[in-house]
C-alpha cells in the first residue's frame, strides 16, 4: 500500500518527461514556425475586424487560394529534389488560352482540349527538365526562358486577348473542377478537395515511399543518390513535368471559375509560389522538403493578402508585409537548423 | 586459394601523366590491406579504378577470379565492391536508415502504392548499427547531419555489409577524427572482418594502419613497390623508408631536419 504513491509520482514524472520531449520534437519541426505564425495572422485580423472570419470572407480566400496552392504543392517536391521552376506563371497562363482557343475555334471537344492543355504543359515541363539534366543548365536560367517563350506563345495565339470561357456552363468538366455548394453559409468550390487529394497524394509519396526518398536524396546529395543507384536525372525530368502539369491544371480551374482565360493571368505567380514553398521549411536548396509546411505557407501569404486589405491597410503596401515574413521565416529555419545540427 | 580481388597490369595515364605504371594488386577473402604511399603515389588513382570512378588505360580486374569490366561505382557495387570516402557519400538530409536502404529500399503492400517498409528498415539498422559496433542507443530515424564523423564512417561501414559487399575501400577514414572515435572507426573495421568483408584501408597516419591491417602494400611514382609487410613484423620506420624511398641515412638526416 504504501508503495503506491511513490510509485505514482514516478510514473508521473516519467509521464512529464515524455510529453515534454514530445513537445520539443513539436516545436523543432519546421512545421511549426509556420503554424504559429498563421495562428497569429489569423487572430490579429480577426480582433481588428471580426468579419475576417466571416463565411462570406472564408469562402472568397479558400477558392483563390487552393489555385496557387497546386502548383505550390508540385514545387516543393521539385524544390526538394535541388531544382525550381520560374515557368509556372507563365504555363497557369497559357494553358487555358490553348484550351478555349481549341474549343471555342470547334477543333475539338472540351474534354479532348482539357487533355491537350495538360499534355502540352508536361511537355514543357520535359523540356524543361531535359535542358537542366542533359545540358546541365540551372533551373534558374531555362525556366526564366522558358517562361518567357511560354508568355510569348499565349499572346501570340490570343492575339493578346482573353478567350471566352462562359460556353463552359454547365459541361461536367467545369463542373467537377470548380462547381460549388453551400454546406451551410460557407461556398465550397471543387477546386479545395482537388487541392486536399492533391496535397495527400503529394504528402504520402514524399515521406512514405521509395520515390520520396529518391527526390529527397537527389536534392541533399545527387553525386552519393547516383553511386546508390538512384537515377538523379529522371527523378528531375519527372518533377518538372508534375510541376508544369500541375500549372496548367491550376490555370485551367481558374480560367473557369473567372470566366475568362486571359493570356496574361499568372504573372508573377512563380516567385509567390516559391515564396509559399520556402515559408513553409522546404529548403530551397534542396534536400529537404514539407507538404504540410507549404500547405501552411500558402495559407500564410493568402491570409495576409486579404487580411491587410480587410483591416485597412492599403492593398500595395502587401509586398512590404510579404518580404518581412520571408525573411522572418527563413531566419527561423536556419535557427531551427542549427540547432538540430549541433544537436540541440 | 583464389584471391577475392586481383588487379594485373593495371596503367592509368591523364593526359602525358602515368598515374599508374603496369600495377599488380590483390586482395585474399577476409584480408584487411592497408594500401599507403606519400602524396601522388598513385594510391587513390589505383582506388578510383577499383570503385569504377575512373576507367584504367590498360589491365584487367578480376573478381574471385572472372574478369570484370569496372566503368562505374553502379558496376563496382554489383561486382561487390564499395568504396567509403571521407565524405561517405551519405544524404545529411535523410534518416540513418533511409540512408542505409537508398536505392534499394524495401517495400510493402500493393506494388503501385510504393510504400516504404519502415518498420523492417528500422530493424534491421538496428541490428546493424549493433554489429558495426555502435555501442549508444541512436535511432534510426535519426538525421545522418546530426552525427559525428565517427558515426557517419559507422553508417557507410554498416551499409556495405548489409548489401553483402566483398570488399569495403576506406579512403583516408580517420581523417579529422578525433582519438575516440578513430578508436571507434578501427573497432568498426575490425569487425567488418570478423563478418566475413575484406577492406582496403588508405590512411595518412602509419599507426593507424598498423593497428588494423593484415598486409601492408606501398605505392611510390605510381608502381607498387612493396605488396607483403607484414605489420607484426615490421616497424613503423621501415614502412617510412619504403614509402619515401629514402636510404636509412637519407630518412635519419631529413628526420632530423624536421626536428631543428
Amino acid at each position: 500500500m504504501r508503495a503506491a504513491p511513490a510509485c505514482l509520482s514516478s510514473c508521473h514524472f516519467g509521464l512529464l518527461v515524455e510529453q515534454r520531449s514530445l513537445i520539443q520534437r513539436f516545436v523543432a519541426k519546421p512545421e511549426f514556425g509556420p503554424l504559429v505564425l498563421l495562428v497569429a495572422e489569423i487572430v490579429v485580423f480577426w480582433s481588428i475586424n471580426p468579419d475576417f472570419l466571416s463565411a462570406l470572407n472564408i469562402s472568397n480566400t479558400l477558392s483563390f487560394t487552393v489555385e496557387l496552392g497546386l502548383i505550390a504543392l508540385a514545387m516543393t517536391l521539385l524544390m526538394t529534389a535541388g531544382e525550381f521552376d520560374l515557368s509556372v506563371g507563365s504555363v497557369f497562363g497559357f494553358a487555358p488560352v490553348l484550351m478555349w482557343t481549341l474549343f471555342n475555334s470547334g477543333i475539338t471537344s472540351l474534354e479532348v482540349a482539357f487533355v491537350i492543355a495538360l499534355v502540352v504543359a508536361a511537355l514543357i515541363g520535359l523540356a524543361n527538365g531535359l535542358f537542366v539534366t542533359r545540358i546541365k543548365i540551372s533551373s534558374f536560367l531555362v525556366t526564366l526562358g522558358m517562361l518567357l517563350v511560354v508568355r510569348g506563345v499565349a499572346l501570340f495565339i490570343s492575339d493578346g486577348f482573353p478567350q471566352r470561357t462562359w460556353s463552359a456552363g454547365q459541361h461536367w468538366l467545369a463542373q467537377a473542377l470548380v462547381g460549388d455548394f453551400y454546406v451551410g453559409p460557407f461556398r465550397i468550390y471543387m477546386s479545395l478537395f482537388w487541392f486536399i487529394g492533391v496535397a495527400l497524394v503529394l504528402g504520402y509519396v514524399l515521406t512514405q515511399t521509395k520515390a520520396g526518398n529518391w527526390i529527397q536524396a537527389t536534392g541533399g546529395n545527387p553525386g552519393a543518390a547516383r553511386a546508390r543507384g538512384v537515377n538523379v536525372n529522371r527523378t528531375k525530368v519527372a518533377l518538372f513535368m508534375l510541376s508544369a502539369t500541375m500549372a496548367s491544371f491550376a490555370g485551367v480551374i481558374s480560367s473557369i471559375r473567372t470566366s475568362a482565360a486571359n493570356p496574361n493571368s499568372g504573372a508573377g505567380y512563380e516567385l509567390e509560389v516559391i515564396a509559399m514553398v520556402v515559408i513553409g521549411g522546404t529548403a530551397l536548396m534542396g534536400g529537404r522538403g514539407t507538404i504540410i509546411g507549404t500547405v501552411l505557407g500558402v495559407f500564410i501569404l493568402r491570409v495576409m493578402r486579404n487580411g491587410i486589405v480587410l483591416i485597412g491597410v492599403p492593398g500595395l503596401a502587401y509586398n512590404i508585409f510579404i518580404g518581412a515574413i520571408i525573411l522572418g521565416m527563413m531566419t527561423l529555419h536556419s535557427i531551427l537548423e542549427r540547432r538540430h545540427h549541433a544537436g540541440t | 586459394m583464389t584471391d577475392l580481388i586481383r588487379m594485373e597490369r593495371v596503367s592509368k595515364a591523364y593526359g602525358r601523366i602515368q598515374a599508374l605504371k603496369d600495377v599488380d594488386f590483390t586482395v585474399q577473402e577476409n584480408e584487411i590491406v592497408g594500401l599507403l604511399g606519400d602524396n601522388g603515389a598513385g594510391k587513390s588513382t589505383l582506388i578510383k579504378v577499383l570503385s569504377g570512378a575512373v576507367p584504367s588505360t590498360s589491365g584487367d580486374i578480376y573478381v574471385r577470379g572472372q574478369k570484370v569490366s569496372i566503368r562505374s561505382t553502379t558496376d563496382a557495387i554489383a561486382n561487390g565492391i564499395e568504396t567509403i570516402y571521407q565524405d561517405s557519400a551519405l544524404v545529411t538530409q535523410l534518416s540513418i536508415a533511409r540512408n542505409l536502404f537508398l536505392g534499394r529500399e524495401p517495400v510493402k503492400g500493393p506494388r503501385f502504392l510504393n510504400r516504404l517498409d519502415h518498420a523492417a528498415m528500422d530493424a534491421v539498422t538496428r541490428d546493424l548499427l549493433k554489429r558495426v559496433g555502435i555501442s549508444k542507443n541512436i535511432p534510426p530515424s535519426t538525421p545522418v547531419g546530426s552525427l559525428s564523423g565517427g558515426e557517419r564512417q559507422a553508417v557507410a561501414i554498416a551499409r556495405a555489409m548489409y548489401f553483402e559487399s566483398d570488399l569495403i575501400i576506406l579512403d583516408e577514414p580517420t581523417n579529422n577524427l578525433g582519438v575516440a572515435e578513430t578508436q571507434g572507426v578501427l573497432r568498426f573495421v575490425r569487425n567488418a572482418r570478423k563478418s566475413g568483408h575484406s577492406c582496403i584501408f588508405i590512411a595518412h597516419n602509419i599507426h593507424h594502419v598498423f593497428q588494423v591491417v593484415d598486409r601492408i602494400v606501398v605505392m611510390r611514382g605510381g608502381r607498387v613497390v612493396a605488396d607483403d609487410i607484414n605489420p607484426k613484423q615490421s616497424s613503423v620506420e621501415d614502412v617510412e623508408r619504403i614509402i619515401t624511398g629514402m636510404s636509412d641515412e637519407e630518412l635519419e638526416r631529413a628526420l632530423g631536419a624536421n626536428e631543428h
